[in-house]
């Protein structure tokens, strides 16, 4: 383990690791363009240069920091005076064509230019030679680009093609007239393009709906998590005046990393849609929550006493938070109503149930953990559409030479070289098993391919299982525990990854014993044993396969009470509306597909967005007791209005739910 | 002019060669050969033929000098204008060859004959001032020599058959 | 008149053919090589000669050869650079013009050293005629049994192909030539590892210069001793082919053994001074070296030499000045030829370039500033910690200007003219 002096401050650092990162133990941070931890060192640059005044032949005077490997015994300055004097002329040199767009550029208190520039003792410019400039490139309705920012740390390319593997972004030209952009003007086809404003270091790319929509010092940032699929990336909200103006990709050491698909990042524009409810519905009226609450309850009421509790069925959600599942779990049970009914049928629930059965902390991988894998080993998993960051994931695993296996029916496709079994869904387990020897059952036509997975899974000592849940039968995820105590019999270190159907899929897996599936709340409907409704924060249209028969189940509803912060669909009016809060108003706990338990704190208080009040103008001078547009509320409050029952709080849900008792919600991140 | 059997050829050594992308500087000199030079089009055909993208070809067709993202004459002349040609003349050879044709450097004459490029050191620097026409060298050159090697070129069969192709208007034309 | 070995061939108007070259003692290296000695010892034979690259880098071929390890990894590739970009040199060319099977059995013992099946000649696309003449004359010595499988019964197979480079200075330099190769954007790439360790597609490479691998069927038949031999200085080995030009009367190529004078290329052989013009300085080995003046006038022309005075022998490819060169001006054309070729990969290659072009074209057009001067030193001392080689070598001249010829600079900005313009 090397012990070097940066600073004369003594650190001891794993062997490999370069200057820059052993400074950054000690909390210095020396001055970088192009280096970025996950993108790894190029020396393009040259503004990390130190001084290195001890060290093995060849390694002293001024190097690169990134570049040089932190050796024992060298001594190390940041601080020597031809060092920084080194570094203020590099950043010179980079500011010689730099626009002067500070004014006017959305990086702006974000920038790593500015910050280096500053930091670096770089002021009054003495170049008297032109600038060159460029023509931007319409790159698509989320990327802004503007060249003449850039400083050619080859950031975007290294990312955007070396790590994320798409081959529509490249560098052009030579020299100083260096050009990053498309072949041809058009959108960027990779779904993680998104992280370019964010590596970016100046404002050649920055984020284009929210171009001139506020500063970086203008917006309140606050830690969230992604809720549109099962992996919980961490992100960063930037809010304004009650809405998310952009999200950013928040490092985690373990979930996501430094990156963030574009789904994710893009995917807020619901929570300040112009036609987003915020107040309760009775009969299509609008009503306080406090009354169409009541309305709710009395109308329940009714049909309870005529028919039995039986008779009210509730849906509940994959998006909703765990707060909000425990609250309608506890509902359901203290008043004997059907459900919450979370999946969609009968596989899926035994699937994810199946999934959530076999977690377990040995095979359990993380996404940052997955990227040491040797082998990988796709089951019904289409990470590309089920769980983007997924596929980048997989995608540094095969960089570092894992070979990527996929046994599913779906031409998948995924941004590296893999070889791809395509059979169909319900063979995808017998084929694993034949492949792992535990199986003589298998499809002739494909024992060569089955052949070369056995002898992948030989050579591996670090294999990880992706398995889906979305089209497979209900066994596999079972299945892919077996093989993972199978290879961990054979010697290897296996993982095992699931990817779920929704951000809360394994908080569903929880509440879901005993619970009906949303198939068979329909099949109910249409008997005529349910005649009443309360769907929690679920979009049936979404993903139930047949819409005429959903719309006429509907239709003969006596009652349909709906919770959501979206307009509701379908066209059967909701008898009741109660407006939900998002989550970005109320935050929760969300367990994503590894079974981390990830608690959301709110962004903002709810409410509608000024810029939808004041037209863009100065906020308005009235002066009313409420915030506007305030109507919405927790989905796990309105289960307790709608129970009337007070103590349907997320703080008493431990006692009605033993799962959650070993939960303590201070100690989860 | 390269024949449609010689892009055939072309096509057999990419799928003969193990990685085919290390002809790709080949490829477009084909391309741009039989073409005149490498239009949009052409970086879309190359990148067809080698399994890469577009953009990674235009990495690369950008980043050379000989490889032409414009179209050009049937003649290109490039002057050397490193230090020894400098020395002896090659601005003289320049401007001469500016007014005598009527373009700047960098422009292709009207009637799609000359294009005048700089070009750095080109290795002749035993016989300086020297240019290239379409990569031969002409030098030492005087003034005198330079107007009957233009001359002639002006006055070749090459040259009628690229006047009547510049009134043609199949010629390509470079959209961005 | 000193010993002809790679010129010896050399005639007025055409390539010596096959068998005029085999008349000269040629490919008879290759046939004792390949009959009697294995692969190490044509290593230590070059080794002990101190065949140094004449490329520009001078890095001794043996050991370059040496670090192929026993049990690297097949194929193994042997590249010739043939990209000879560097401005005034021009040796390449002749060399190719002159003896193209000189080189081609150099490829053949060079590569027979690494045990590599595969030649590639990397040719600059300006040198067209070169690389259809090389061409040819691979396909006469594949017929005459020197290059393909199984060379001479020996076992040693061996091909080699011509690849035309788009174009570019950088090609020149090994890492961005094996990226050029690739199909990739020719930018460097620093080691670790080493091309002779993994190169071509991941292979082990041994890259030479085409005056280098010319020098090794002379060095196989005659002996390491008798390369050494050749030279005028202790230090010295072998000829080398100075390519002279500017101002003297006989610019050309000549081989004359290392250590040879300065004084002595210049007046015995390229015809003296033009136009009866004092000598005032030249470059002695191509664009990125730095300037000899006057006082080095009769300078030693080998590696060590050159070196002791701060310089660089490189490519021996001598431009001269007279007494009406300013000194300034050359300079600023040569910085205008590197800012040209900047593969733009690191920062003060990319903007230091030009920026140090702008501050002498504004001391040339007599908008020079007396704070330029420190300014431009400051500047050269940091382009020596870009990426590549290219910025520092770019920076040699800027530097000899600055060592050697401050006083032009001071008169330029004094003056607000160049004191040289109309004389």
């Amino acid at each position: 383990m090397p012990k070097l002096i940066i600073d004369n401050r003594e650190v001891v650092v794993s062997p490999g690791t370069k200057i820059i990162e052993a400074a950054a133990q000690l909390d210095i941070m020396i001055p970088r363009f192009c280096y970025h931890p996950a993108l790894g060192a190029v020396g393009a640059c040259r503004v990390c240069a130190v001084k290195v005044l001890e060290g093995p032949a060849r390694t002293t005077g001024i190097q690169m920091s990134c570049m040089l490997d932190a050796q024992d015994g060298m001594v190390v300055s940041t601080t020597d005076a031809e060092a920084a004097d080194f570094r203020r002329h590099i950043i010179e040199f980079l500011m010689l064509h730099h626009p002067h767009d500070c004014p006017v550029c959305d990086e702006g208190g974000h920038c790593l230019l500015q910050d280096m520039t500053i930091s670096g003792g770089h002021g009054i410019r003495r170049y008297k030679g032109k600038k060159r400039t460029h023509r931007d490139q319409d790159l698509g309705p989320l990327l802004q680009h503007e060249m003449n920012r850039c400083i050619q740390c080859y950031r975007c390319v290294r990312f955007y093609r070396e790590y994320a593997g798409y081959d529509d972004l490249g560098v052009m030209g030579i020299g100083s007239r260096v050009y990053y952009g498309r072949f041809e003007a058009g959108t960027l086809q990779s779904p993680f393009s998104g992280n370019l404003a964010d590596i970016c270091p100046t404002g050649v790319f920055t984020d284009k709906p929210s171009r001139y929509r506020g500063r970086r010092w203008d917006f309140e940032r606050t830690p969230s998590v992604c809720i549109h699929c099962s992996l919980g990336c961490h992100t960063v909200v930037c809010s304004r005046y009650r809405e998310v103006i952009r999200q950013e990709a928040r490092f985690s050491p373990t979930v996501n990393g430094y990156f963030i698909c574009d789904r994710g990042r893009q995917g807020f524009a619901y929570a300040s849609s112009k036609d987003r409810p915020r107040s309760a519905m009775v009969g299509g009226r609008p009503s306080s929550v406090a009354d169409a609450a009541s309305e709710a309850r009395s109308r329940i009421a009714r049909l309870q006493q005529a028919h039995g509790p039986g008779s009210i069925a509730c849906v509940g959600s994959l998006r909703s938070s765990l707060e909000t599942q425990g609250a309608w779990k506890s509902a359901c049970k203290a008043r004997g109503w059907q459900g919450p009914a979370f999946f969609q049928d009968d596989r899926e629930g035994a699937a994810v149930l199946g999934a959530a059965a076999g977690l377990d902390r040995s095979y359990a991988v993380s996404m940052v953990e997955m990227e040491q894998a040797d082998l990988i080993i796709l089951l019904g998993a289409d990470p590309v559409n089920e769980a983007p960051m997924t596929a980048l994931a997989l995608r540094q695993a095969a960089r570092a030479g894992a070979p990527i296996v996929a046994l599913d029916p779906r031409p998948i496709a995924l941004p590296m070289p893999f070889s791809h079994i395509p059979i169909p869904a319900s063979e995808i387990g017998t084929v694993f098993e034949a492949a792992l020897g535990t199986s003589e059952n298998a499809p002739a036509d494909i024992a060569d391919d089955i052949d070369q997975l056995r002898q992948a899974m030989d050579n591996s000592r670090r294999p990880v299982i992706v398995c889906g849940t979305d089209v497979v039968p209900a066994s596999l995820p079972a299945a892919a525990v077996a093989g993972a105590a199978r290879l961990e019999a054979s010697g290897k270190s296996p993982g095992l990854f699931y990817l779920l159907p929704g951000p809360n899929a394994m908080g569903a897996a929880l509440f879901a014993d005993k619970a009906p599936t949303i198939a068979q709340v329909v099949a109910d409907i249409e008997s005529g044993s349910v005649r009443g409704l309360v769907l929690v924060e679920n979009r049936l249209f979404h993903r139930y396969p047949d819409r005429q028969r959903l719309e006429k189940a509907l239709a003969m509803l006596e009652l349909l009470v709906v919770v959501d912060c979206l307009k509701p669909e379908g066209d059967r009016r909701p008898d009741i509306f109660l407006p939900a809060a998002t989550v970005f108003e109320s935050g929760g706990i969300f367990i994503n597909q590894e079974g981390r338990a990830q608690e959301i704190a709110p962004s903002f208080k709810g409410g509608t967005p000024l810029s939808q009040i004041t037209g863009g103008d100065h906020p308005p001078r009235e002066f009313t007791p409420g915030t506007p547009g305030a109507g919405p509320e927790p989905a796990w409050s309105l289960a307790a209005l709608l129970t009337g029952d007070a103590d349907e709080m997320p703080a008493a849900l431990s006692e009605r739910c033993p799962a959650l008792s070993t939960l303590s919600i201070s100690h989860l991140t | 002019m390269q024949t449609e059997s010689q892009t055939e050829s072309l096509e057999k050594e990419i799928q003969a060669a193990e990685h085919p992308r290390e002809l790709a500087v080949d490829v477009m000199a084909a391309i741009q050969a039989r073409d005149g030079y490498l239009s949009d089009a052409g970086v879309a055909e190359a990148a067809g033929l080698l399994g890469m993208s577009p953009v990674e070809i235009e990495e690369l067709a950008t980043f050379y000098t000989f490889i032409y993202r414009e179209p050009v004459g049937r003649y290109v002349i490039h002057i050397c204008d490193s230090v020894v040609c400098w020395m002896e003349g090659a601005e003289t050879i320049g401007e001469h060859l500016m007014k005598a044709l009527g373009i700047r450097m960098g422009e292709t004459t009207p009637d799609g004959l000359f294009t005048l490029l700089p070009v750095c050191c080109i290795g002749y620097c035993d016989r300086v001032p020297a240019i290239l026409i379409n990569k031969k060298a002409y030098g030492p050159l005087t003034i005198g020599e330079l107007d009957r090697i233009i001359d002639g070129l002006r006055n070749s069969d090459d040259a009628n058959e690229a006047a009547a192709e510049a009134a043609n208007p199949k010629k390509q034309v470079l959209k961005r | 008149m000193y010993p002809q070995v790679l010129l010896q061939n050399r005639k007025p108007d055409r390539i010596a053919t096959l068998a005029e070259y085999q008349r000269s003692g040629g490919y008879e290296g290759l046939s004792r090589v390949l009959e009697a000695q294995a692969p190490t010892e044509v290593r230590q034979v070059l080794l002990d000669a101190i065949l140094l690259g004449r490329g520009g880098a001078a890095f001794p071929a043996g050991v370059k050869m040496m670090t192929v390890a026993e049990d690297a990894p097949f194929p193994r590739y042997l590249v010739c650079n043939a990209d000879e970009m560097e401005p005034g040199t021009f040796k390449d060319r002749v060399l190719i013009h002159a003896d193209p099977h000189q080189l081609i059995e150099g490829m053949a013992l060079a590569a027979y050293a690494v045990s590599a099946e595969h030649g590639i000649i990397f040719i600059r696309p300006e040198y067209e005629g070169a690389a259809r003449i090389l061409e040819r004359e691979i396909g006469i010595a594949r017929e005459a049994g020197f290059l393909g499988k199984n060379i001479l019964g020996s076992g040693f197979s061996f091909e080699l192909v011509v690849h035309r480079s788009g174009g570019r200075y950088i090609c020149g330099e090994v890492t961005a030539q094996l990226n050029a190769l690739e199909g990739r954007r020719p930018n460097p790439k620093q080691p670790p590892p080493y091309p002779t360790e993994k190169g071509l597609w991941q292979k082990p490479t041994v890259l030479q210069n085409v005056e280098t691998l010319c020098c090794i069927p002379h060095i196989l038949k005659n002996g390491a001793q008798w390369f050494k031999d050749l030279a005028l200085t202790e230090s010295g080995a072998g000829t080398k082919v100075f390519g002279i030009s500017g101002k003297v009367n006989r610019p050309g190529c000549y081989e004359l053994p290392m250590g040879v004078r300065l004084s002595e290329i210049i007046e015995e052989y390229a015809g003296g001074m033009k136009n009866g013009a004092a000598f005032k300085a030249c470059l002695p080995g191509g664009a990125s070296t730095s300037y000899l003046t006057q006082e080095h006038y009769h300078i030693e022309m080998d590696f060590e030499a050159l070196k002791k005075v701060g310089n660089r022998l490189g490519t021996g490819a001598i431009m001269v000045f007279d007494q009406h060169t300013c000194m300034v001006a050359a300079t600023l054309n040569l910085i205008e030829f590197f800012a040209r070729e900047s593969c733009g990969w690191c920062t003060p290659c990319r903007e230091g370039i030009p920026y140090i072009r702008d501050i002498l074209w504004r001391i040339e057009t007599g908008e020079g500033e007396a704070s330029d001067i420190p300014a431009l030193r400051k500047i050269c001392k940091y382009l020596w910690h870009a990426y590549c080689a290219f910025a520092p070598g770019a920076v040699a001249p800027v530097e000899g200007l600055l060592t050697y010829f401050e006083d032009e600079m001071t008169a330029h900005i004094n003056q607000k003219k160049c004191p040289f313009k109309g004389s």
